[in-house]
Formats: C-alpha cells, sequence, structure tokens
C-alpha cells in the first residue's frame, strides 16, 4: 500500500534507518558471517569457511565459562546491591532535615564521574603501597599490614563491584528519590489516620509507587552491568589469573590481543545470544504481571 | 509537624553524615592528590594534608609543549569533546524527524523502534570487530569524525527512545489545528512541535553528551594518536604506566569530570525527569 502520506513518513524515517543500518545492522550481520571463519585480524587473505568450529571450541573453552560467569557474578552482585542502596538513600532524602537539598544536590556527584575516572580513582585508592584505603585502615589498627586489593586473586572481583557500586547506585536513587517525591502526601497522612504504622505505609503505599521506576533503574543497570567491559578493564585488565576477565573482555583479548578475529566473532554471539535470552524473560515477566 | 522522637533525629543524621562521606570522600580525596606533590604522596604513613599546594600535575597536563605530555593531553581534551558533539549532532538530526513517525504512527513501522532499543542493549563488542575492519580498509582509523560515527551506535538508540516518549506527551490536537489551517509535515513538525519539544531536546542532549563523553570501549580500538585519542583513554593509560605520578593521574581524572559534573549539578531536576521519563512511560 503506497499513498502519498507513506512515501513522506519513509522519507523521514530514511536518515536514521541509514545510519543504524550503516553502524549497527550491518556490523551485527558480519559479525555474524565472521563467526562461522578463521579470519585472522592482520592477514588480509580471504578467510576459511570452517562451519560451527569456532562455536564448537567457544562451548567448550573452560576460560569462556568463567568469564560468563565473572559477568553474571558482577551483574548479579552489582546491581541489587545498587538496588538496595539507592532505595535506602531514596527513602532517606525523602524525610525532611536540615540541609536536605544539599545533599540532594550531592547525589549527582558519582553518576557524573566518567566511569573511567572512578576506576582510576578507585585503583589509586586501592594502591598497595600508598593507596588511602590500606593507610585509614592500618591507622585506625583494622590490618595489620597493607593489603594487594585488586592484585590479590579473591578480593580483585569484589573490590571492583565496591567501586561499580559507588557510581552507580547514585542512579537509582535519583531515579527514587523523584518517584518518591511524586507521591503525594494526602495518601500518607489517610493512611496514618487509618492507623497504619510506618512499615505497613512503605508496604501498602510507597513501595508500589515506587516499583515502575525502580522497574526502569533495574533495566538501566542490568543492560549495563551484563555487558561490563571498561571498569574492570581499566582497574585489573581481567586479572590476576583472570579472576575478574568478564564476557566482554573475554571477546576483546581473543579479537584483539590474540587476534583471532573468527573465533572472537563466534564469542561475540554466543553473547549476544544469551543476552536476548535475558531480555526474553524479562518480557515474559512483565505481560505475566500484566495479566 | 509531629514532633520527632530524639532516638530517630540522631539515627536519621548519623545515617545522613555516612552517607554525605560515603559520597565526596572518594572524589574529595582524588581532588586533594590532584593538588598534592609526587613526594606527598608516597610517604608511609600516607599524609593526608598535602605540605603546601601543589599546580605542577595541572600545568604539566595543560601546557602544549611539542610531543609532551600535555600535548597529547590537551589535543584529548578537544578531541573528546568534538566526537562528543559531532556523535550527538548527527544522533539528534536524524532522530527527531524519525521520532515523530514513531510517535505520530505508532502501528507504522514501530519495529524501528524495538530494533533501536534493542540494540541498546547489545555488547559493544557484537559490533566492535566488522567495525574494526571496515575503518581500517578505509583508513579511518584513528579520526574523531568516523569515531562519532561509531558513537551512534550508542548515542543513537538512547536518543530515538526518549525523544520519541517526549513527543508523546505533547498533544496531537495542536497539530491537527496547524492541519486546518494548511500547515504540511515540515511546518507541524518545525513550528509546532519543535518549540515544544525544546527543553526536552536540551535535556536529551545533555544526557547524550555525558553518554559520548564516557566512551571507552571504541575510543581505545580505533584511536592511537593525538589525532582522535580521546579523555578516557588518556587517562587509563596514564594511570597504567609504571610510574608513580599519582597527582599527574589525579588531575587528570578532575579535568575530565568537570564537564560532567557541572552539568550534573546545574541541571540535576532536568536531568533526572529525562531518564525517567523514557522508561515509565511504556
Amino acid at each position: 500500500m503506497v499513498t502519498k502520506g507513506t512515501r513522506w513518513y519513509s522519507l523521514l524515517l530514511a536518515p536514521m534507518m541509514l545510519v543504524m543500518g550503516a553502524v549497527i545492522g550491518w556490523p551485527l550481520i558480519q559479525t555474524f558471517v565472521l563467526s562461522f571463519t578463521d579470519s585472522q585480524l592482520m592477514d588480509a587473505s580471504q578467510p576459511t569457511f570452517v562451519g560451527f568450529q569456532n562455536f564448537i571450541a567457544g562451548f567448550k573453552n573452560q576460560g569462556f565459562h568463567d568469564a560468563l560467569k565473572v559477568s553474571a557474578l558482577f551483574a548479579l552482585v552489582v546491581v541489587s546491591s545498587e538496588m538496595v542502596l539507592g532505595t535506602g538513600v531514596a527513602l532517606l532524602l525523602n524525610e525532611p532535615f536540615r540541609g536536605r537539598n544539599v545533599v540532594r544536590a550531592l547525589l549527582i556527584l558519582p553518576w557524573a564521574v566518567p566511569t573511567t575516572v572512578n576506576a582510576i580513582m578507585w585503583r589509586l585508592i586501592y594502591n598497595p603501597e600508598y593507596g588511602a584505603l590500606n593507610s585509614l585502615l592500618f591507622q585506625l589498627g583494622f590490618i595489620e599490614k597493607y593489603i594487594s586489593w585488586l592484585g590479590s586473586a579473591d578480593k580483585a572481583l569484589g573490590s571492583v563491584m565496591f567501586a561499580d557500586v559507588w557510581k552507580n547506585f547514585s542512579l537509582v536513587a535519583m531515579i527514587a528519590l523523584a518517584s518518591l517525591q511524586s507521591l503525594p502526601d494526602s495518601q500518607i497522612e489517610a493512611a496514618k489516620i487509618d492507623g497504619a504504622n510506618a512499615l505497613q505505609r512503605f508496604r501498602y503505599i510507597t513501595l508500589p509507587h515506587l516499583i515502575p521506576s525502580l522497574q526502569v533503574a533495574l533495566v538501566l543497570r542490568i543492560i549495563e552491568a551484563v555487558k561490563v567491559f571498561d571498569i574492570i578493564y581499566v582497574m585489573t585488565k581481567g586479572g590476576p589469573a583472570n579472576k575478574t576477565r568478564s564476557g566482554s573482555i573475554f571477546v576483546y583479548q581473543e579479537a584483539f590481543t590474540n587476534s583471532r578475529m573468527g573465533s572472537g566473532a563466534a564469542y561475540a554471539i554466543i553473547m549476544v545470544c544469551l543476552i536476548m535470552i535475558l531480555i526474553a524473560f524479562y518480557l515474559r515477566g512483565i505481560s505475566r504481571k500484566e495479566n | 509537624m509531629l514532633k520527632r522522637k530524639p532516638l530517630y533525629s540522631t539515627l536519621l543524621y548519623l545515617a545522613v553524615i555516612c552517607l554525605v562521606v560515603y559520597l565526596i570522600a572518594p572524589f574529595l580525596w582524588l581532588i586533594i592528590m590532584s593538588f598534592s606533590s609526587a613526594n606527598d604522596l608516597t610517604q608511609k604513613p600516607l599524609r593526608w594534608i598535602p605540605s603546601k599546594l601543589d599546580f605542577s600535575s595541572y600545568k604539566d597536563l595543560l601546557t602544549m609543549g611539542i610531543n609532551s605530555r600535555g600535548e597529547l593531553f590537551v589535543n584529548a581534551l578537544r578531541n573528546s569533546l568534538t566526537t562528543a558533539f559531532i556523535a550527538v549532532f548527527v544522533s539528534l538530526l536524524v532522530t527527531i524527524p524519525a521520532s515523530w513517525v514513531l510517535s505520530r504512527y505508532p502501528g507504522k513501522k514501530s519495529w524501528v523502534l524495538t530494533t533501536a532499543i534493542f540494540t541498546f542493549m547489545l555488547p559493544p563488542v557484537a559490533y566492535a570487530l566488522p567495525l574494526y575492519r571496515m575503518l581500517t580498509r578505509m583508513g579511518w582509523l584513528d579520526n574523531s569524525v568516523s569515531l562519532a560515527l561509531v558513537y551512534c551506535t550508542i548515542v543513537l538508540p538512547f536518543c530515538v527512545w526518549l525523544i520519541k516518549a517526549n513527543i508523546d506527551s505533547i498533544p496531537y490536537e495542536l497539530e491537527e489545528s496547524a492541519i486546518i489551517d494548511g500547515a504540511g509535515i515540515t511546518k507541524r513538525i518545525l513550528l509546532v512541535v519543535m518549540p515544544l519539544l525544546l527543553p526536552a531536546l536540551g535535556t536529551v542532549s545533555l544526557l547524550a553528551l555525558i553518554m559520548a563523553w564516557d566512551e571507552y570501549f571504541y575510543a581505545l580500538l580505533f584511536t592511537s594518536s593525538k589525532e582522535a585519542i580521546t579523555l578516557p583513554v588518556v587517562i587509563a593509560n596514564l594511570a597504567s604506566g609504571r610510574q608513580s605520578n599519582y597527582n599527574l593521574i589525579a588531575a587528570g581524572g578532575v579535568i575530565a569530570s568537570t564537564p560532567p559534573v557541572l552539568i550534573g549539578v546545574l541541571f540535576q531536576r532536568a536531568l533526572i525527569r529525562g531518564l525517567v521519563q523514557g522508561g515509565v512511560k511504556e
């Protein structure tokens, strides 16, 4: 059905679709094609088709399994901490106290600090010899000797997670606070008159009001966290002993450090499929709730 | 207002103090480090207050000498700005008309919006490999304009998502009366929708600029010299060096944080409203 109108609308959509096609659609298809070849980073010769070999090797690779586990663990711990901390802080900043506006304004600071700056900032704080954290804990008598926070296999991931929570809990807190401010006081007052205690007021009035915006924050954060690359890469480069190597870092190393483009593309496609499954579960969860 | 119990007040203020310390202590320490001398920062136990204010790290980073650290840093600052502005400009230019269609004719091409939001969720590694090969082949590596176009993968989906939600909230009746007055599509968009959309566009552009300013992955892959390298890459490189110029690293971090923190402080309300709007409407 081609009417004059339809042509107009297509014309308005066309520039965006052109850009999306060039920088999103086409590369995605190319990644898919590459994943079936033995293409190398620096080799200009025609790559050979290798079928599902890259995928079979990928599913068997223990290093990749570990990297996916790191991504999953990172996303789970970081996002749940940010949600709990962010909601708590929003509730706190919704209570009246002196200087509340100043504290509310400060809330934007962690969010506004660029991710790489956040990463180097915490690297400096965690520095094993001259870092502020070691010095502080030592001077307060909590530790006997300095700890290598990012250098020890059992502490590195936790330390990176702590740095990520500092930056990103503030986004959750700001979104939740905005939602709390739109909750009319009269509802809370009415519940008080009906004899509801603080806990009941939270459970039956505040929380249901908060949930839609918390969901937005949750989705935004999960999307960011499962594809995590920069904060980990700047802080530890995936080490020590690959204990902080996330899925994205694994793919990056396979394609650009080991120069195996084809195999790297296959890992990228596997990651894309896993993220799509995650999105599908989320969408199903939403539609079930609505029914 | 009801009088509050003293215990409640004490706990409340205690929690607020903890929060304030948590919020500002790390960044305050970064600022202090940036004004300390390298010597003060390598003491054991650590000197918490610098013996004297030392501006040398800022001077070092912001003075242009041939092949100096300052030259690279200042160039990176300029490149970061150029790349972010081009990416946001291109994204807005193509998303505004498209968002209008997606908002006013929801049935038509709704898959475009779904695709845009979907791509927002995919990891950049999914596109990075072919983009790298393509840019290498065309000789477009290490170039601010091509980096900005690549940034559209991140900025563009975000812009469609928010701008469409904002056009949704502009009453269609306004356009209908313009149609009766004989306005065509161009007039409807430029004279009716755009003036009402401007505040929201401001918010979206600021958010998108911060997003592009923050980007590290593509810049790491696609830039290598002062021609196009961006601030996040330079700062990460400073920090991964073996030398212990901690004050220099800190100063770089403070400089890179200044524009987004200023934008954040000045436009906090608008930014949060903009972020929330996109999601809650669905």
